[in-house]
């Protein structure tokens, strides 16, 4: 039975690094992909980083973008556009920026993001608040 | 490389499969020691799925007994099957390599197992596949070709 506990602790020890160091990771890819650029535009919009092979991006994400309504959503392949991927250091796929008119990242989203969060997102990025949220 | 239909309930079904005979195995192993074979008799079954798909027992479980009787429904969803089988075959590593400790150091068999019958939760419960991410960043750097 103690191996069975031993064993416990140490996948507990191991899933508690690992959402630690996902925390670290996103807040750092976030802090370094504010204020990055893309094309400007008259209102803000989304920049929507998927591919071929992501399942939530299809299952979550784009049911979530949907119900947005008349939000411009720019749809990149992150394999396809590694360019423009690693100025917005997508590591991870669904991710979601929104953009302001004027082409600058004020907000982004790494994994899935759902719609009332991006709404909210969308709402502070027409009133100019550029706040960094998870 | 386009999409296809994906039936996701299968991989459900091979999800709850995972989780099921890992937890057998490990609570199992408290009491019957033989119950930790269920460790590497996993892996064969995973990695056989991962390249043969015929041979995936757990879906062929689903696509055989449990849809035709209408126990699972089908969730059929426009994918791709190779970060899916991806996945998988990781999975499969993982429990080989956890086989290979189950008799000289228990507790490093049983925590790997056990992180893969939590990464397959994981990705019932929430969606979160890791292999899948994992396949997407090594498609991204060009180790293979993911798109």
């Amino acid at each position: 039975m103690s191996a069975q506990i031993w064993a416990l602790a140490v996948v507990g020890v191991v899933v508690l690094a690992a959402a630690c160091l996902e925390l670290f990771r996103a807040r750092r890819a976030r802090v370094k992909t504010l204020g990055a650029s893309a094309t400007p535009a008259s209102d803000p919009y989304i920049l929507y980083f998927t591919g071929e092979g992501c399942t939530v991006c299809r299952t979550h994400q784009e049911p979530a973008l949907a119900k947005l309504g008349a939000v411009r959503v720019d749809k990149v392949d992150a394999i396809a556009d590694r360019t423009l991927a690693d100025r917005f250091n997508v590591y991870t796929l669904p991710t979601t920026v929104v953009m302001s008119p004027e082409g600058r990242a004020l907000h982004v989203n790494y994994g899935y993001a759902t719609a009332p969060k991006l709404e909210r997102q969308l709402a502070e990025a027409r009133g100019g608040l550029q706040v960094a949220t998870a | 490389m386009a999409t296809q239909v994906v039936d996701h309930s299968a991989l459900k079904v091979n999800q709850t499969g995972i989780i099921a005979t890992v937890l057998v195995a490990f609570i199992g192993s408290a009491f019957y020691r033989p119950a930790l074979l269920l460790i590497p008799l996993l892996a064969i079954v995973l990695l056989l799925g991962t390249f043969a798909p015929n041979l995936a027992l757990f879906k062929q479980f689903y696509f055989k007994v449990l849809k035709p009787r209408g126990i699972v429904k089908p969730r059929p969803v426009q994918d791709r099957p190779e970060p899916h089988n991806f996945a998988q075959g990781l999975g499969g590593v993982f429990l080989v390599v956890a086989s290979a400790f189950l008799l000289p150091v228990p507790v490093i068999g049983l925590a790997l197992a056990l992180l893969v019958a939590v990464l397959a939760f994981v990705n019932l419960a929430f969606g979160y596949c890791l292999g899948c991410q994992i396949y997407f960043q090594l498609g991204k750097r060009g180790v293979i070709r993911a798109s």
